[in-house]
């Protein structure tokens, strides 16, 4: 029988509270930007900092407002954003153009709450220039960009964490003066051990699902880690992730799934397109087949233990690990802030086809994968199409694998019936390895 | 028309730009090493002090189906064709290839030259910062620099001294000030040269000896200067955007029905190849070359000030506009080019304002002739004083 989560309500009322907080709050400061930010810094200004995360908001608006986002989607176009640029970046600028907003509670409302200022990164080509856009068409929000320079293991490089380091520096000294407030080193080093325990938690669940059965199938796991996108730097998330995990261990010591039923266990690599994803995964369920891990899910907000001695691992980090971590100043937090934000899996695959691959030869032996699914966003400069054209010709004489073109919001992105019959030849030929192997 | 003198001079750099494999291995046959770059962030002066001559990889605007197994077709096609040509191994005489921490499409170029054209052995990536107005990120590209000095003197076998080093900038700061010189002219009214010659040139100085090169932009300057002017030059047209080396493209817009002429191009194949100088004299020379590349016209995948999200190549383009005084404004950037068309949305209502018309055109692996010139000449059409030739 199929395993309900408890926590899965605290999960999405947390989520929706965040949102609300952001679009209601009559005091303290907004701030939107990637959520692919450290964001502790802007927690050393005050316990009043509401957030809002581009790809987060605008992944969990497709999901719960289809036809909004095609609104979205539209108005940004014709308000002259290119065709093919980021899908993420249109829908939250269209709600930018058509001054409304949407979130996850079901709310919509009408004017778009103005951001008191913007602190993002930078690491495709278009990353930073999202909230350029957002800015210029607000009037001019001040806005910090970090250089996130990275890829492959970039958080063993001094060179690399000592540049992010002084641009976070540089970054908190910005904050104070733009925002006229003084900034607490005590707020920022509670909220920066909080952020790297809430990425270390969110990697040890993760972990589990190398067990038989998977305990969590994708669409929870794309579901109960928005948490740790939104805000992950507060008491509150710890403690949800904390009692995640022991929920889950539980499941595993039990040998409960929220999905038992698993013939086939499958490695994902690709954003979670909202669109076609239910379609996909029907056909897959209809087959006993389940996704149980995914670099995105997995790695987008959560740390392993990575390269080690040039191979790739996905064992998790020790949350008691956390608790050691000498945050004494202010240069200590921010240095143990990048490496740990730097060596998210998804960053290193972006620009590293050494470690893309090295991450996925590692994923498919530890969690004993039946097949590869691959399914590179069209509009997403992050998500490294090329690494996946790569992987088939590494992996498809290994282990099933086929790959579809998806698009991580964007509906006119996706040919949906092609990917159907794709993903129904990848059942087939699970199937047909099965059979072979007995 | 131009006397005979600088037309050979003019042809000179055309056959080079038209040919730049023969021209680089014609290098090679004289004893030089050779080192393809994939991007103007590279650091040329290092490589030129360590003995190498930098030759920048071009297209051949030639459809092939070769690059679709290897870069996802949504990559831009000029990163596509730079690739092919490492599959079509066109450059495998290269002693390296190098590139800079570029936008995501030409650094998947230079992985397929690394991973499947055979030059695993013979790279080089140099760490450069993704946005260029950090605070930081002068120490940051001195230290990659730091970085890639020992590795080169490792391969050529000798080491780099700050002479070679300083006389290594002053050649190229020489380059760069008489192709300024050059593009100078084009804001004449009557320029003894066309726009689409000087942006020849100008490609062609990319893959050039500068030793052979500069000699030979000295003459031509030196040449056109004494000339008379051209005969009426039209709407004047700008471009701005992203890699173009298909030179038919900016022949095409002065061969329209309607009288107009190119008068400058905003694109790293063009002026923001050499838009700049980096300081000479410096005790640390690393810093210094650091200090130039940051003071260049951005790349759009590379422009953001922080504090403000300030666009810096908006600060250029203005200047540029009010230099070169174009009527119109031709938006010229690859398919599938991300930060290009953000840049562009914002820059319009800026054209806008000082009441300079702009149009937009994507490129692809092979020039749409027909669809550009259509688009183009409605594009004069709506520009005011139009008048129709013949």
């Amino acid at each position: 029988m199929a395993y309900a989560l408890k926590t899965w309500n605290d999960f999405k009322n947390y989520q929706n509270t965040c949102y609300r907080n952001y679009l209601y709050a009559s005091e303290g400061l907004r701030v939107m930007g990637s959520t692919w930010s450290v964001l502790a810094p802007l927690k050393g200004l005050g316990d009043d900092v509401h957030l809002m995360g581009g790809e987060p908001h605008a992944a969990s608006t497709a999901g719960t407002f289809p036809d909004e986002s095609r609104e979205d989607i539209v108005a940004a176009e014709t308000a002259g954003l290119g065709f093919h640029s980021c899908s993420y970046l249109k829908l939250f600028t269209g709600e930018v153009v058509r001054d409304k907003i949407a979130i996850t509670d079901g709310t919509i409302k009408d004017g778009y709450p103005k951001p008191d200022l913007i602190w993002t990164t930078h690491l495709c080509s278009q990353h930073s220039k999202w909230y350029q856009e957002v800015s210029r068409r607000l009037g001019g929000i001040p806005m910090y960009a970090i250089d996130m320079i990275g890829g492959g293991n970039a958080e063993k490089d001094p060179k690399i964490v000592n540049y992010l380091s002084d641009q976070i520096e540089e970054g908190i000294r910005w904050l104070e003066r733009v925002t006229g407030r003084e900034f607490s080193d005590e707020l920022f080093i509670k909220a920066a051990r909080n952020e790297i325990k809430v990425l270390v938690l969110w990697g040890n669940i993760c972990a589990l699902n190398r067990h038989a059965p998977a305990p969590l199938d994708e669409r929870r796991l794309i579901a109960l880690f928005p948490p740790a996108v939104v805000d992950r730097t507060t008491d509150e998330t710890v403690q949800l992730y904390q009692g995640l995990l022991k929920e889950v261990k539980h499941m595993v010591e039990t040998g409960q799934s929220v999905v038992p039923d698993q013939r086939y266990r499958i490695v994902y690599f690709g954003i979670a397109h909202t669109y076609g994803h239910p379609e996909m995964a029907r056909i897959l369920r209809d087959a006993g087949a389940e996704i149980v891990a995914s670099v995105y899910t997995f790695g987008t907000c959560g740390n392993f233990r990575g390269i080690v001695d040039g191979k790739w691992s996905w064992d998790p980090l020790d949350p008691a690990w956390v608790d050691e971590l000498d945050l004494s100043t202010r240069r200590k937090t921010i240095t143990e802030l990048v490496k740990i934000v730097l060596g998210w899996p998804t960053w290193q695959g972006v620009r590293s086809y050494w470690a893309l691959e090295s991450m996925a030869r590692a994923m498919i032996t530890e969690y004993k994968a039946d097949g590869l699914l691959l399914a590179p966003s069209r509009s997403c400069e992050t998500d490294f199409r090329n690494g996946y054209i790569a992987m088939q010709r590494i992996f498809k004489s290994e282990i099933p694998t086929i790959e579809y073109d998806s698009d991580q919001v964007d509906v006119r992105k996706m040919d949906l019936p092609g990917a159907q019959r794709k993903t129904e030849l990848f059942v087939h030929l699970m199937e047909a390895h099965k059979r072979r192997s007995a | 028309m131009m006397n005979k003198s600088s037309d050979a001079i003019i042809e000179r750099f055309r056959s080079i730009a038209g040919n730049p494999h023969e021209y680089a291995k014609s290098l090679q046959r004289k004893g030089q090493l050779v080192a393809g770059y994939m991007c103007t962030h590279v650091p040329e002066e290092i490589l030129y002090a360590a003995g190498m001559i930098p030759v920048r990889i071009l297209t051949s605007h030639v459809s092939q189906a070769m690059t679709r197994s290897y870069m996802h077709e949504t990559y831009c096609s000029f990163s596509h064709d730079c690739a092919y040509q490492g599959l079509a191994h066109h450059y495998d005489f290269l002693d390296l290839i190098v590139t800079s921490s570029s936008c995501i499409h030409m650094g998947e170029a230079f992985n397929v030259w690394v991973r499947f054209a055979g030059f695993q052995g013979k790279s080089f990536l140099i760490p450069y910062p993704h946005i260029i107005e950090t605070k930081p990120a002068a120490a940051f590209m001195a230290e990659s620099f730091g970085e890639f000095k020992p590795f080169l003197e490792k391969f050529v076998k000798k080491s780099i001294t700050d002479g070679d080093l300083e006389r290594a900038i002053k050649v190229y700061n020489h380059t760069r000030r008489l192709l300024r010189r050059l593009w100078e002219f084009l804001r004449r009214d009557h320029p003894p040269i066309t726009g689409p010659d000087v942006a020849t040139v100008t490609l062609a100085s990319q893959v050039m000896d500068k030793q052979e090169c500069n000699p030979l932009l000295d003459q031509l300057i030196q040449r056109l200067e004494a000339e008379p002017g051209k005969g009426p030059s039209g709407v004047r047209l700008m471009v701005s955007g992203g890699a173009c080396d298909d030179l038919k493209i900016f022949e095409l817009l002065e061969h329209l029905d309607y009288s107009a002429s190119l008068i400058f191009i905003d694109s790293c194949t063009a002026t923001r190849y050499f838009w700049f100088e980096v300081p000479e004299d410096r005790p640390d020379k690393l810093k210094a070359i650091a200090e130039g590349y940051i003071s260049r016209i951005p790349c759009p995948a590379k422009d953001n000030v922080p504090g403000t999200g300030e666009k810096k190549r908006f600060r250029f383009i203005q200047q540029f506009i009010e230099e070169y005084k174009p009527d119109g404004v031709v938006f010229l950037y690859q398919r599938f080019c991300s930060p290009q068309p953000m840049d562009v949305v914002a820059l319009k209502p800026i054209l806008d304002k000082l009441g300079i018309p702009s149009t937009d055109f994507e490129l692809d692996t092979t020039l749409p002739v027909t669809q550009f010139r259509t688009q183009m000449e409605a594009f004069l059409e709506t520009i005011k004083g139009v008048v129709p030739l013949g």
